[in-house]
């Protein structure tokens, strides 16, 4: 009965997206509405007017800075809400109800010399090319979110094969909270650099003598997203194992 | 129908969407149920996606030797918004499901009608 009302429940959702997606404009035409608006703008002018080849970079970092600032303030808010949850509620618990049988965790699986080797081998050229991906974000694919989640996957795969204890060295404990609010400091940077010297909160210089500005600033957010990033996807990965 | 084959990334991505929805209605589990939702998201970052495809388009990296036409740059400016939003929200769920689990000793729905 239960299954019956979920497929009938599918089906009626199926319906009218199926409709509505035939009806759409058929995909990979540069007629498109999505194509015809602010597109060509951004692909004619974008490279000289936002100081980034990367239109992809363009738009997140200079177009729509706002939207990527609002983001980055977002998953700052989601790590300090996992550790609060997390992190915090287990103190008070511990302290107010210490008799509660807690689930015994399993025994970790001991880990394979062949992956600690290779993840030992690895890890430096990991390390090298997630900078190199930040650095060259706006002229090649890339950016400051990709290196950032790459050097935050690098800290949870060391955490694994050689412990928490050893991969949280590399992200010591005095600096770590400057170091996961990155992303927001630096955009807070560069907006504040903006408005002092150019016009509205955020701006970056088009043309005139400040233009040798942009990159650099482009760079420096990129930096503060990848540090950022990495940050905080090693500290959920933390709070979630317990060790933090 | 025919356009419906034209457009059938699209058409995959609404199933990969409804195989989410049955994921988060019909699971009990709190874990399958967030996995439900991740493919609805994902399903919505393909959908989105498939809207910049432009036939033979490069990537839109612009600089030596790059020639139109571009793919779309604004979704996956979007797309990429979009994908750390969900880990966000992701990340945050899980940690509720952990505490959940840690006080309660389970995660299916069903054994959590009525606790407090």
């Amino acid at each position: 009965m239960r299954r019956a009302l979920i497929i009938a429940l599918l089906v009626l959702a199926a319906v009218p997206l199926l409709f509505g997606v035939s009806q759409l404009p058929p995909i990979g035409s540069t007629g498109n509405p999505t194509y015809t608006h602010v597109v060509p703008r951004y692909l004619e002018e974008g490279a000289e007017e936002a100081g980034a080849e990367n239109i992809v970079t363009a738009v997140i970092l200079n177009y729509r800075g706002y939207d990527t600032n609002g983001e980055v303030t977002v998953i700052f808010t989601a790590l300090v809400a996992v550790l609060g949850v997390l992190t915090f509620a287990k103190a008070t618990a511990a302290k107010s109800e210490p008799a509660e049988e807690t689930p015994v965790p399993a025994p970790p699986m001991p880990v394979s010399p062949v992956t600690r080797f290779i993840v030992r081998i690895l890890a430096p050229f990991i390390l090298l090319f997630s900078i190199y991906m930040v650095i060259y974000g706006h002229t090649s694919p890339g950016g400051g979110f990709q290196g950032g989640t790459i050097v935050g996957a690098l800290l949870i795969a060391v955490s694994l094969v050689s412990g928490s204890a050893q991969a949280k060295r590399l992200l010591p404990e005095r600096i770590r909270p400057w170091l996961q609010p990155a992303a927001v400091l630096a955009f807070a940077l560069v907006g504040v650099a903006g408005l002092w010297l150019i016009g509205p909160y955020l701006s970056f210089p088009v043309e005139g003598e400040l233009v040798f500005l942009r990159t650099p600033w482009l760079t420096i957010i990129e930096f503060g997203i990848g540090i950022g990033g990495a940050a905080i996807v090693a500290s959920i990965f933390w709070a979630m194992e317990g060790s933090d | 129908m025919r356009v419906l084959w034209t457009n059938i990334d699209y058409a995959a991505s609404v199933v990969l969407f409804l195989i989410g929805l049955y994921a988060v209605i019909a699971k009990g589990n709190l874990i399958k149920k967030l996995m439900g939702l991740n493919i609805m998201e994902t399903a919505v970052f393909a959908f989105v996606m498939a809207t910049g495809i432009v036939t033979g388009g490069d990537a839109p990296i612009l600089g030596k030797g790059a020639e139109p036409p571009f793919a779309n740059p604004l979704p996956q400016a979007l797309i990429l918004t979009g994908i750390v939003v969900a880990l966000s929200t992701t990340a945050l769920a899980l940690s509720l499901i952990m505490r959940i689990y840690e006080r309660h000793g389970t995660i299916e729905s069903d054994d959590l009608w009525g606790v407090e």
